[in-house]
């Protein structure tokens, strides 16, 4: 990475009559598998390196990006950057709220170094996945998986003084298969995620996981009986939970849907000025906590600085049950008279960095799991999901499980086929009476802007028990 | 021959010399724009230049592939390439690369598309037409995006081919309450065809008719899917003839070639031509691209293949290859014999939904999906529309809709909405009968 380019391309920015610039460069290390049945389709390897500006002038905002390392080209998307963000002609002039200049360097660790793993290590890793599966007991008709790396070094300038480099690995893994039992098939899929190094395959047992949905589904195909509608309590997984988190909290706390930025897109938020839900009112039962934590080491959400140079740190979104703090960037968190508390994030130079989620999961209670179950006389334990969706405000939603079981007098008795709950944000976070004390996460790839900007989060919690919620 | 397509056929002239079996490289020099817009003002305007050149290459039947973003490092890039093939895994599946010269079709790309200022004229003239047809203020956000893009394809089996690519598109949502609000969206590969207003009417008109919405009743109805919410079932289905989606079973079409999937006036078809945002002369291997009937009159009659997807199911190639998989382009549903009016005439009960997002399958296989339609949703008694609902799912199955689709329109609109009405298609209004609504409890 040139890093003279970029210098010269602030300094370019800065001669010009802007509020605001920026230069912000990455270089990505990309490796790409796909397995089919545990035969290799293909292996892609490549790196992805460019550069972006972002100026405000007269109260608009110009971006430009481009993959050429010259400075010719830099002064180019310079010059274009400036006459966008002057074309915009606002009536609301747009500013960034205060933060001050930062200098630093940070970096995320591997303690095996992915660029050590050669590439016969990484697919013969990905073959005896497939190899446990195929004599695990099961018909499996089908297995794809597929190995994502990133190695993202990035550099960062902006016209308030600040200079900040980064290097993060990223490694991700997808796992989705398909049983086959007496002519009808369900399937699974699987998500794994990391910031750091190869130690993360040890770690993951994808192995033991993947038999272990195998197996699941098989039960699912042979076993399981459908619940019948009714209200009861629900006992959600840390899987359920986390994504009840990620989409009825992170995204609805998005100050940028708050805001309506995004509204034709990834759509507003049931949240907004003057309506029933603002910070300070109740969304849910006391025992909830949800908080949004980019700062979680080696978590697949982590950094240190966000994309627009603020310090990332752990947010409350909901408090005890109360809609508490937002997400906010620069330009959301002026308008809304705070500070930014680090939620911008991009997915490469070429993108304009938005508000998003790093890590959202739930905190942990006092109760273990024995105890959420045994005071529940019927009811459901939903331990993983399949389907889910919610709509674009962040108010209905459903979820429906993948592995679950009828909770009878406490204890856990038949597996059940694929129940559903599909209920408000409200509902569900007010039915919460209790939460258990592990807390667990999974991968995910949240998906938000347009173009559509992919990005690695955590999802997570511990178990929580609803009372009395409909479930069919 | 251009200095980029010399450049490229150097690219595959040097992996073979490296040792390639079979290499296709696939420069390509984008130029893309977007404007964003929210609250009727324009939050930011963007632009990019990509200069990329694609390689696939075959070793020994072992697939490898890369993205080169540096020219200045080619050699060494192929070279780890050539490497990494030697030391990945050989995929007795893989039948190689398209064989062959072809004429490819010339390209009608819109050079106003390569260079267009004042792009912010657009986003207002939307504006204003939503708000016209609304009656009144709206609150609208949406996205203007340009694209023109020069091709350079050189394969070491024979094609060689350029094409030049354009683009234009606007998506417009309107909100004329917090919950009553319309999106409109207009398509086209050339700016004469783009009219910026009729997707700001369209927007503008649905949420005026979205106002005083309540929450709609679960249960079994008729519905007429407007063109843009049927885009998204188009994409969907699209995306499942692709050979790789069933060779993964993420598909309902596995083991139906040949069967009934839908009644006989449904025919569907892949057709990138030029009207379509996705216009391509050639695909990523080189073959030309032409329209593939899928679904014809109900029967399903191939899937979308590559040249190797097509050897392994005893088929030629449709020309759909992507880099390493095959991919739908646009997808066109034949335009039915009834009017747009008379459907919604003859609909004594049922529901009119617009659009839709968050589209997420329990069992690819089986097709048992829900999705969440959003904007204008509303319950139709005798031909008319009675009254703006909210807060409904579709919670149905693929195989079960094809097969209820009772009547299509005669009118069709190219459409496309981010990454819920993609591919592009070609679609019409559409009754489908006995579809499942669920909601929230």
């Amino acid at each position: 990475m040139d890093e003279q380019i970029i210098d010269y391309a602030l300094e370019h920015a800065q001669s010009k009559k802007v509020e605001y610039a920026e230069v912000r460069a990455s270089d990505q290390v990309q490796d790409r598998l796909v397995m089919r049945n545990g035969v290799v389709e293909a292996f892609g390897s490549g790196v992805d390196s460019g550069f972006c500006v972002r100026i405000i002038a007269n109260g608009g905002i110009g971006f430009t990006s481009t993959n050429k390392w010259s400075k010719q080209e830099a002064k180019e998307i310079v010059d274009l950057a400036f006459r966008y963000a002057k074309a915009a002609n606002r009536k609301d002039k747009l500013v960034f709220a205060e933060e001050k200049g930062v200098t630093t360097k940070w970096v995320v660790d591997q303690k095996k170094k992915i660029e050590n793993i050669s590439p016969e290590d990484k697919i013969s890793a990905f073959a005896e996945i497939d190899k446990a599966l195929t004599g695990c007991g099961v018909r499996i008709a089908a297995t794809m998986s597929q190995c994502f790396i990133d190695l993202i070094t990035k550099y960062f300038v902006n016209s308030e003084g600040s200079r900040i480099s980064s290097f993060v690995p990223k490694i991700g893994a997808y796992f989705f298969i398909t049983v086959t039992e007496q002519g009808k098939t369900e399937q699974a899929y699987k998500q794994f995620g990391y910031s750091g190094g190869w130690e993360a395959f040890d770690e993951w047992h994808v192995s033991e996981r993947m038999i272990h949905d195998a197996k699941v589904l098989k039960d699912v195909l042979t076993k399981a009986k459908a619940v019948k509608p009714e209200n009861m309590d629900l006992v959600c997984g840390s899987e359920v939970t986390g994504i009840a988190a990620h989409e009825s909290c992170g995204h609805p706390m998005e100050a940028d849907r708050i805001l309506g930025r995004e509204m034709s897109q990834a759509g507003r938020s049931f949240i907004y000025k003057g309506g029933e839900y603002w910070i300070g009112t109740r969304i849910g039962n006391e025992v909830v906590t949800v908080i949004d934590d980019p700062t979680i080491e080696h978590s697949y959400g982590y950094y240190a600085y966000d994309d627009e140079g603020v310090k990332a740190s752990r947010r409350l979104l909901y408090k005890n049950g109360i809609i508490n703090e937002f997400l906010h960037n620069r330009e959301s968190a002026a308008k809304l008279g705070t500070r930014s508390n680090g939620s911008s994030r991009s997915i490469n130079y070429d993108r304009e960095a938005i508000i998003r989620m790093a890590n959202t999961f739930v905190l942990p209670g006092d109760y273990s799991e024995e105890e959420l179950m045994k005071d529940v006389k019927h009811g459901v334990y939903m331990k993983s999901f399949t389907e889910w969706n919610i709509d674009d405000k962040r108010f209905n939603q459903r979820y429906v499980g993948r592995e679950a079981y009828l909770i009878e007098n406490g204890e856990l008795t038949v597996p059940v086929a694929r129940p559903v709950i599909e209920t408000t944000t409200l509902k569900f976070w007010t039915a919460v009476d209790a939460v258990s004390k592990k807390v667990q996460f999974d991968a995910a790839t949240c998906g938000k802007g347009d173009p559509a900007q992919g990005v690695p989060v955590y999802t997570g919690g511990p178990c929580l028990r609803l009372r009395g919620v409909y479930v069919k | 021959m251009s200095e980029i397509l010399a450049k490229t056929e150097d690219i595959v002239k040097k992996t073979k010399i490296l040792g390639a079996d079979e290499v296709v490289a696939k420069t390509t020099f984008g130029r893309y724009k977007q404007v964003r817009f929210s609250a009727n003002q324009v939050d930011i305007t963007v632009a990019w230049n990509d200069y990329v050149t694609d390689i696939a290459l075959a070793w020994k039947k072992r697939l490898v592939a890369t993205q080169i973003h540096d020219f200045r490092n080619i050699d060494s890039s192929l070279k780890q390439l050539i490497s990494l093939a030697k030391v990945s895994q050989e995929n007795p599946m893989f039948g190689g690369f398209a064989k062959g010269k072809f004429r490819y079709r010339k390209s009608e790309a819109d050079k106003q598309l390569e260079s267009l200022e004042n792009l912010t004229e657009y986003v207002f003239e939307a504006i204003g037409a939503a708000e016209k047809a609304a009656s009144g203020g709206v609150d609208s956000g949406g996205i203007l995006f340009t694209k023109f893009e020069d091709i350079y394809l050189v394969s070491s089996e024979g094609p060689i081919g350029v094409d030049s690519r354009s683009a234009i598109e606007l998506s417009i949502r309107a909100f004329t309450e917090r919950e009553a609000s319309g999106h409109g969206v207009e398509c086209s590969s050339r700016l004469k065809d783009f009219k910026p207003a009729r997707a700001g009417v369209k927007a503008g008109e649905i949420a005026k008719l979205a106002k005083g919405s309540r929450g709609g009743d679960e249960g079994v109805y008729d519905v007429i899917f407007d063109p843009l919410i049927f885009g998204s079932c188009l994409g969907i289905w699209g995306g499942m003839v692709s050979a790789w989606s069933v060779m993964v079973q993420m598909s309902v079409f596995v083991n139906k070639l040949g069967q009934k999937v839908a009644p006989e006036y449904v025919t569907i078809r892949d057709n990138p031509a030029a009207y379509s945002l996705s216009n391509r002369a050639f695909d990523d291997e080189g073959v030309q691209t032409h329209e593939n009937v899928f679904i014809d009159h109900g029967v399903l009659k191939t899937y979308l293949h590559n040249a190797s997807t097509a050897k392994l199911f005893k088929t030629e190639t449709t020309g759909n290859a992507g880099l390493v998989f095959p991919n739908p382009w646009n997808i066109e549903m034949d335009a039915g014999d009834m009017t747009k009016n008379e459907l919604f005439s003859e609909m004594k009960h049922g529901l009119y939904l617009t659009n839709t997002w968050y589209s997420r399958f329990q069992n690819y296989a089986k097709g048992d999906f829900s999705t969440i339609p959003r904007d204008g949703i509303f319950l139709i008694e005798k031909g008319e529309v009675k009254q703006s609902l909210k807060n409904l799912r579709i919670s149905d199955n693929v195989l079960a809709m094809l097969g209820n689709i009772a009547a299509i329109s005669k009118e069709r609109q190219h459409v496309h909405w981010w990454g819920e009405a993609d591919p592009p298609s070609l679609s019409p209004y559409v009754l489908i009968e006995n579809v499942h609504m669920t909601k929230s409890r």
